[in-house]
């Protein structure tokens, strides 16, 4: 992963000291003061506390005592088809909408962009941004008058013949992973546009020379020169999009049924609606813990690239 | 489409002349130019498709009996008009201005400060602390609020706009300590060396040397951090008590998520004002950048 | 040395920052004398509704006039229902952030009582005289079953009942006024409707999981509360337990199944979707699409002058008839009811003032000014038979004579969840997933899940 490959990569990098921290190490430690103190006070301190409410039986009304519970919150999660309904969403949701969506886009737009004219390229990347700009929560309101029955895409796919349907009721994972994808192919487009800028030119033209056509060029020459952009890319979008909230809820509140219910949305429902903050902080774990096996993935990868 | 077509015709043509050399090169530069022509009619109907929610938005806000239909009305500022007030749109923003840009502040300096130790220097602890705040990332922050309220209220920063502002901006710490990070192993380091052998202090490195190269680093994460916390509804509404205190997006939030809402002219119209903070620091900031393409440097790994 | 000194004023500036707004720019504590009160209320969503904050500004002047020295500062709270009571729990949590005198949804007060956030108000009602003139189902609503207690004083209700389109029924050749006496009555209206009139939509039953509360309220609830286990059918308040098996809420299921098996009601996709609700109120029935909506008494809301959908042939167009009971047996009618009540919350600084300021809210005066500005039905027997509130709406009248057959829902912190099993239940007959019997054996494992099998009884099967 860059954070650690990065620096090692820097040619003049401090030579490194290790051992036991010293008076001059803890001084050269000291600008992190600031950030520490607030992460520890303002994020551990309530995550610790969190940790500890999801072995609990607390709820926010209609019980005055809460109770140590051991793993019951987790066990129930198991037990619960709600919940495996969520991870199931939240998986479709991450592959589909980050993995697949975003990603790939980000890459074919970055990828064509470079080949295109100037204005156009200026007028797709700034279409492309507006969305990524706009508050998450605007972005589902326009997203839900998008796949709304009578909105926008089913007029479009009426004036080119197509098939129309209720998006929201019919593929209602589909619309929000598609939505997820309109707000966030920015942040893919601008990460690749940016790394393929230092592709070398000569081995693409070699390349061509050597016969390979444009698929092969991307495969076998860009998306090697790039994997650690892409590796980067995928761990951080998959991170993003497994806590997306406002967008889903804004679009469908989880509906119908529960056909959009993620896991965000699956915790603030528990905690919130239902005032089970125990279980719900339970789910919020379980999602912590989703988040770091996807990194670990992406991080072995770029690994067993390198050895 | 018939755009795609033009290749394949254009392809046969050169076997058939007599100079097969000159005529491939030619047939080559040709097929190139068709290429061009199709990656930008493809890249002008992709971003045609792109605008259309976006253009809905704005006639809806013009449109005095708008409804989810894509059509051009009779242009009105009455949906303007209505929610242009204090209590609706100018003290909420000028609350959220507060509270997201004293946040984005204060996580900005952090960051950077944090970053210089983490990019420059060499520890044990850095790998296990940096992948720890980069999985924090993921958590929803929502699932937090319960224990924060408690302790806001044991300190008695309920109610406070700058305890809100402090946790806003512990809140985007992680993914700014990470971006900023990125971006500074990418600041060469002989300048420093060499700073450093005139006697030059860490911090006074870190100021005259290493953010001078690195503002487009800075200025990304200012907007990240920025967008994040514009439109983050929960942390404001469970922090702040007094309504002449909260934010633009907690109304937003909530009008705009409630669905048994007719008055959609209305809410475009807001959806627009409410966007503008981010939209106008994007530009601001990204043309200083000299297109938003800097953005994604950070990220190249 | 310039860099050094300009870095150590940073930081010492950014300390400074962190430490003066730890030590103390905190202001939620409000006022702790004991001429202030703290009174929190939801602001509607819609953000041209100002119905309430209208009221309780005047109020709030007329109160601190005739109280010298007093200060009332109200504290709205715009969010949805759902965030507003995790906001105000949240605040009676601490006495740091509780206010004096809380806003609370009926269905709410049992839940936050069990939590310990409101204090009884018995006391004070004891002396209070106009209590007596408030009507029976409402006030047993405010009881907290563990002790008997009386936690908030309710200042509107709701009922509900058939809206019917007069006009619609006589292109069917139905006669009006329209007075079903059984379910078999109200499906074979439908059944008539749907020959007579294509294109429009027979019945409305709000279901599924989108509609909410809607659907577990006015749709099933209003059926299951007319069989004849009537407020025994959902939760048993004697034994303090759920019922779950019983053949009552399989023919409510039942009811629910031929509406949209036989496509009485709205396609399955509309009714499924997010703003049925508004689409009902809003569309359907001032369109003359719908003949029928099993709803509430705020309908009239949609159709006033200053309503999303002003439409002032309501008037002559809707008629109204109470929803039959099951097989007509008991009163014949049912009704369900929720509402909004003042609350004391327990933590409160300065309960005296609190209640003092309720009482002046509830005067009959002021009581009917507030059911008849918010189109809400009176809760207090001499307000119900006031002339300008029965003026105010002309449905104000069928619906207030509801108030005394009305249900409230089971007042226990385990509702909601019971609530969405009934969405889901009544979700998979709509779409037609699952049969009566097999959506019924689901709602009572998800019962059983949520409130444990031991707070289960068999029902009548």
């Amino acid at each position: 992963m860059t954070a650690t490959t990065a620096a090692a990569g820097t040619p003049a990098a401090v030579r490194p000291r290790r051992g036991r921290p010293t008076a001059a190490g803890l001084l050269r430690g000291m600008p992190l003061l600031p950030a520490l103190v607030l992460l520890a006070v303002f994020m551990a301190g309530p995550i610790g506390y969190c940790v500890y409410y999801a072995f609990t039986d607390m709820q926010l009304t209609g019980a005055s005592a809460t109770h140590f519970v051991g793993v019951d919150n987790f066990t129930r999660a198991l037990r619960d088809a709600d919940f495996r309904n969520a991870v199931v969403l939240t998986l479709v949701f991450v592959v589909g909408s980050a993995v697949v969506g975003q990603n790939t886009l980000g890459l074919g737009l970055a990828v064509l962009m470079q080949k295109a004219a100037r204005p156009v390229r200026a007028v797709t990347s700034t279409v492309v941004i507006a969305a990524w700009v706009l508050p998450e929560v605007v972005a589902g309101y326009l997203m839900y008058a998008f796949f709304f029955q009578q909105g926008s895409l089913n007029a479009i796919l009426r004036h080119l013949g197509l098939p129309q349907q209720n998006w929201l009721y019919t593929l209602p994972i589909l619309a929000v992973c598609i939505a997820n994808v309109w707000r966030g192919t920015a942040f893919s487009m601008l990460v690749y546009s940016a790394a393929l800028g230092d592709v070398p030119q000569e081995l693409v033209e070699a390349a061509e020379v050597d016969g390979a056509g444009p698929w092969q060029r991307l495969w076998r020459v860009t998306l090697p020169v790039i994997r650690r952009s892409v590796m980067t890319n995928l761990m951080l979008i998959t991170l993003q999009t497994l806590s997306v909230f406002g967008l889903i809820y804004t679009m469908t509140r989880g509906g119908p049924g529960n056909k959009t219910e993620t896991l965000p949305i699956f915790m603030y429902q528990q905690a919130f609606t239902s005032s089970l903050i125990g279980y719900g902080t339970a789910v919020a774990l379980v999602l912590l813990v989703v988040g770091a096996l996807f990194s670990v993935v992406y991080i072995r990868m770029l690994k067993v690239e390198e050895d | 489409m018939a755009v795609t077509d033009s290749p394949r015709t254009l392809r046969v043509r050169p076997a058939a002349g007599p100079q097969a050399a000159g005529r491939a090169r030619l047939a080559r530069r040709r097929r190139a130019l068709t290429g061009k022509a199709v990656v930008n009619v493809s890249l002008l109907v992709f971003s045609a498709l792109y605008l259309v929610p976006l253009l809905w938005m704005l006639l809806a806000s013009v449109n005095a009996h708008a409804d989810f239909r894509l059509s051009v009305p009779s242009p009105t500022g009455e949906n303007f008009h209505r929610i242009l007030n204090s209590d609706t749109t100018y003290r909420p923003m000028l609350n959220g201005l507060l509270l997201c840009g004293g946040g984005t502040l204060l996580c900005v300096v952090c960051s950077v400060l944090a970053a210089y130790p983490l990019s420059r220097f060499r520890s044990r602890l850095r790998r296990p602390f940096l992948y720890t705040i980069l999985f924090s990332t993921g958590l929803p922050i929502t699932a937090v609020m319960i224990p924060v309220y408690s302790m806001f209220v044991q300190v008695d920063l309920i109610d406070s706009m700058p305890g809100a502002t402090l946790f806003l901006a512990a809140a985007a710490l992680p993914f700014g300590i990470w971006l900023t990070k990125n971006f500074m192993d990418g600041v060469p380091t002989v300048l420093e060396e060499a700073a450093r052998i005139d006697g030059a202090n860490a911090m006074q490195v870190l100021w005259r040397i290493v953010l001078p190269l690195m503002w487009p680093g800075v200025i990304v994460v200012t907007i990240f951090t920025f967008i994040g916390m514009w439109g983050n509804f929960f942390v404001p509404f469970i922090l702040l008590l007094s309504p002449e205190k909260l934010p633009a997006s907690v109304s937003v939030f909530t009008f705009l998520s409630a669905h048994d809402q007719t008055q959609y002219g209305q809410l475009s119209a807001f959806s627009i004002v409410y966007s503008i903070p981010v939209v106008m620091l994007y530009l601001v900031l990204a043309r200083r950048l000299g297109g938003g393409f800097a953005l994604g440097g950070a990220l190249k790994g | 040395m310039r860099t050094r000194r300009r870095a150590a004023i940073a930081l010492a500036a950014l300390t400074t920052v962190s430490a003066a707004t730890l030590s103390g720019c905190g202001t939620g504590s409000g006022g702790g004398s004991g001429k202030t009160i703290k009174v929190v209320y939801q602001q509607q969503l819609n953000n041209a509704n100002h119905v309430q904050a209208d009221f309780l500004g005047p109020m709030v002047e007329q109160f601190e006039k005739a109280n010298p020295g007093t200060t009332v500062k109200l504290v709205p709270v715009t969010a949805s229902e759902n965030d507003y009571y995790t906001k105000i729990q949240l605040m009676m949590r601490s006495p740091a952030t509780a206010p004096d005198l809380v806003y609370e949804d009926t269905a709410t007060i049992n839940s936050d009582v069990a939590s310990g956030y409101l204090r009884p108000l018995d006391d004070y009602l004891r002396t209070w005289q106009d209590w007596s003139t408030f009507a029976a189902p409402a006030k047993a609503a405010m009881k907290y079953a563990a002790d008997g207690k009386t936690y908030g004083v309710p200042d509107n209700t709701d009922t509900r009942g058939l809206w019917y389109n007069k006009q619609l029924f006589a292109q069917a050749g139905i006669p009006v006024p329209w007075q079903p006496k059984t379910w078999a009555d109200v499906l074979g209206t439908a059944r008539t409707l749907k020959a007579e009139l294509p294109g429009v939509t027979p019945l409305n039953v709000f279901t599924g999981v989108a509609a909410g509360e809607a659907s577990s309220m006015q749709g099933f609830e209003m059926l299951l509360y007319g069989t004849p286990a009537a407020d025994t059918s959902l939760y048993d308040a004697g034994q303090g337990k759920w019922v779950v098996g019983s053949k009552g809420f399989k023919d409510a299921l039942d009811f629910v199944h031929t509406v949209y098996s036989e496509q009485l009601g709205p396609s399955p996709q509309q009714a499924l979707g997010a703003n049925i609700q508004a689409q009902v109120g809003t569309e359907m029935i001032p369109q003359g699409k719908l003949a029928i909506d099993l709803d509430g008494s705020w309908m009239p809301n949609n159709w006033i002058r200053t309503g999303p959908e002003p439409w002032p042939q309501w008037q002559s167009t809707m008629g109204m008839a109470y929803m039959p009971t099951q097989n007509g047996q008991g009163s014949g009618k049912v009704s369900m009811s929720g509402g909004w009540a003042w609350s004391i919350p327990a933590k409160a600084k300065n309960p005296d003032l609190a209640w003092k300021f309720t009482q002046f809210l509830e005067t009959r005066a002021n009581s009917a000014q507030w059911n008849t500005v918010n189109a809400t039905i009176a809760v207090r027997t001499d307000v119900a038979s006031d002339p300008a509130y029965l003026k105010a709406l002309p449905s104000n009248a069928f619906f207030t004579a509801l108030v005394p057959d009305t249900y409230y829902r089971p007042g226990v912190p385990a509702y909601t969840q019971v609530s969405s099993a009934i969405q889901k239940a009544m979700e998979s007959v709509t779409t037609g997933q699952a049969s009566v019997d097999k959506a019924a054996s689901t709602f009572d494992s998800d019962v059983k899940t949520a409130v444990g099998g031991d707070k289960t009884v068999q029902g009548a099967r």
